[in-house]
């Protein structure tokens, strides 16, 4: 059983059939199809099966290289990267790191491709119950520095070297896909009532709020933000920061340190 | 009735993504529901929470792809695990798997992949679903398949081979009317003779679907309408059966709620003709 399975396995992934006279030894002939026939049938769907379940999840890459590249680099991406997993789910998760390998000056695709993978493991992340709206203005003065504000599971922060977003949005839009000029932008991408958001951010706002998803308490991200932007956040940069990350949604909890 | 006291539920419908907001908000009368079980293993996102608001409403069975009864690699208890532990949080009435392998040596194909029949694979099989069954705590129901390939190492017919897997591994029958009809075009066997040799009292459920006749041989590819010979065979099962709880699947192309429900209004019909035939 072993050998069998192990042979008709490699068969329907490989990207050549085998010999028919070894597909005959094996497989029987129908009243209308020879052995190798039959076994293409299992070639022609494993092919199809893999090429629709990335498309699900890199819709816009797919939109951006066209049918006929997207289809050549799924077939490329499963033979370095076939499923190991029992769910169709996790296929794609080394497709972004994949394209950055083999496809080194396609950086806007890379960064499209990053967009995409976040906005499916964000849709797959566990609920998390969030603050209320006045929360953070209910911390004590003498104790805002030592907060820590908990992010949700269902955020991720990404940094791109391309307008990612503008370009997710074109296809989104059903609008012509075209690779834009190059320049930096920051996304938030995070759930909501189970609907996936994307939050853009400028720069300033994406290193504070980078410093607090990594466990910062306010005052020593308020700290290492001044050592990189020559300077501390203003007071109303920061009000109207926290004030649209908690309507956002972002955070699930306000821990004190030291309590 | 099934020897296991699995309930006849009525007629079904598969839970797809399209569907939800239609389920939820017109709370539509379908019997219950069958959710693919790994669309809702690893997510605690809008899946998760559709299924428990149906699960609330609706009596939901579970439908698996992935436990790969036929494989040679060692069983893959993580699933299993969050398999028992989501059937448990749906109160699934029962949970189903396919007779067929999915990968070798850690690699899946994520198809349905067939089986030589013949007594080697049968106790392998046996042993497996046994298995299954103990650590599910309850006796796991098991798809016949559709395939597209007949083995040279094979001795017996996938009925025979079937009907001794249930009886020997004490397991439930999850009968797919549709997958018989395409198998036998593909193989040339007899349908009925199929229907025939299955043991009633396991029969826990019947599947039907629409497929894709390409002339030379027939895709399983649950899309479209069922054509009338599978409504013919779904009648002869239901004589031969009794009431069983039956499902329409219809997974590509997917269309309106409304379309996917007459079919299943239509299955209700059969199952009524033939119950006052029998009662007449």
């Amino acid at each position: 059983m072993r050998e069998l399975q192990t042979w008709m396995h490699d068969a329907i992934v490989a990207p050549l059939p085998p010999p028919a006279d070894d597909v005959a030894r094996r497989i029987l002939p129908s009243r209308t199809l020879a052995p190798n026939e039959r076994l293409d049938i299992y070639r022609d769907m494993y092919a199809i099966r893999m090429e629709e379940a990335l498309e699900v999840d890199y819709p816009a890459v797919a939109a951006l290289l066209g049918h006929h590249d997207f289809h050549h680099l799924v077939h490329a991406y499963v033979q370095r990267h076939p499923s190991t997993s029992y769910t169709l789910n996790r296929l794609g998760d080394a497709f972004s790191q994949f394209i950055a390998e083999t496809m080194p000056r396609r950086r806007a695709l890379y960064d499209l491709a990053r967009l995409e993978l976040a906005m499916t493991q964000v849709f797959d992340e566990e609920e998390s119950p969030l603050i209320d709206a006045n929360a953070i203005a209910a911390v004590p003065a003498e104790s805002v520095a030592s907060m820590r504000l908990v992010p949700i599971r269902a955020l991720r922060l990404l940094s791109f070297d391309y307008p990612a977003n503008d370009l997710f949005q074109r296809f989104r839009d059903d609008e012509p896909m075209r690779t834009p000029r190059r320049k930096p932008t920051w996304l938030a991408i995070h759930r909501r009532d189970y609907s996936v958001m994307r939050l853009p951010l400028e720069s300033r706002a994406f290193a504070m709020l980078e410093l607090i998803h990594g466990g910062a308490t306010l005052g020593a991200a308020v700290v290492e933000f001044a050592s990189r932007f020559d300077g501390p956040p203003r007071q109303d940069e920061l009000f109207a920061w926290f004030r649209d990350w908690t309507a956002a949604g972002l955070f699930t909890a306000i821990e004190i340190e030291g309590t | 009735m099934n020897r296991f006291g699995y309930p006849d539920l009525g007629i079904g419908l598969g839970l797809r993504t399209t569907h939800y907001s239609n389920i939820l908000g017109n709370r539509p009368p379908v019997g219950w529901f069958e959710a693919l079980s790994e669309n809702y293993l690893d997510t605690g996102g809008r899946p998760a929470f559709v299924l428990d608001k149906i699960a609330e409403q609706y009596p939901v069975v579970l439908h698996g792809v992935s436990m790969s009864i036929g494989g040679t690699d060692p069983l893959d208890f993580d699933y299993l695990r969050k398999l028992k532990a989501l059937a448990k949080r749906v109160n699934a009435r029962w949970i189903s798997d396919h007779l067929c392998w999915t990968g070798v040596a850690g690699r899946n194909a994520h198809d349905l992949l067939p089986l030589p029949y013949d007594e080697p694979t049968l106790r392998h099989c046996i042993e497996r679903v046994r298995i299954i069954s103990d650590f599910l705590e309850q006796p796991l129901v098991i798809e016949n398949p559709s395939s597209y390939v007949e083995f040279a190492q094979t001795t017996m017919s996938e009925w025979e081979f079937i009907a001794r897997l249930a009886n020997e591994a004490d397991c439930g029958l999850l009968l797919d009317v549709n997958n018989i009809y395409v198998s036998a075009f593909n193989h040339s066997f007899d349908a009925n003779e199929y229907i025939d040799a299955m043991p009633e009292d396991r029969i826990v459920q019947i599947h039907l679907a629409g497929h894709t006749n390409h002339g030379t041989h027939i895709i399983d590819t649950h899309t479209g309408h069922v054509i009338d010979e599978v409504w013919s065979l779904y009648a002869d099962a239901c004589r031969r059966f009794g009431d069983v709880s039956t499902m329409v699947e219809w997974d590509a192309d997917i269309p309106e709620f409304d379309v996917v429900f007459a079919e299943a209004l239509k299955a209700a019909a059969y199952r009524s003709d033939v119950r006052e035939v029998a009662c007449a």
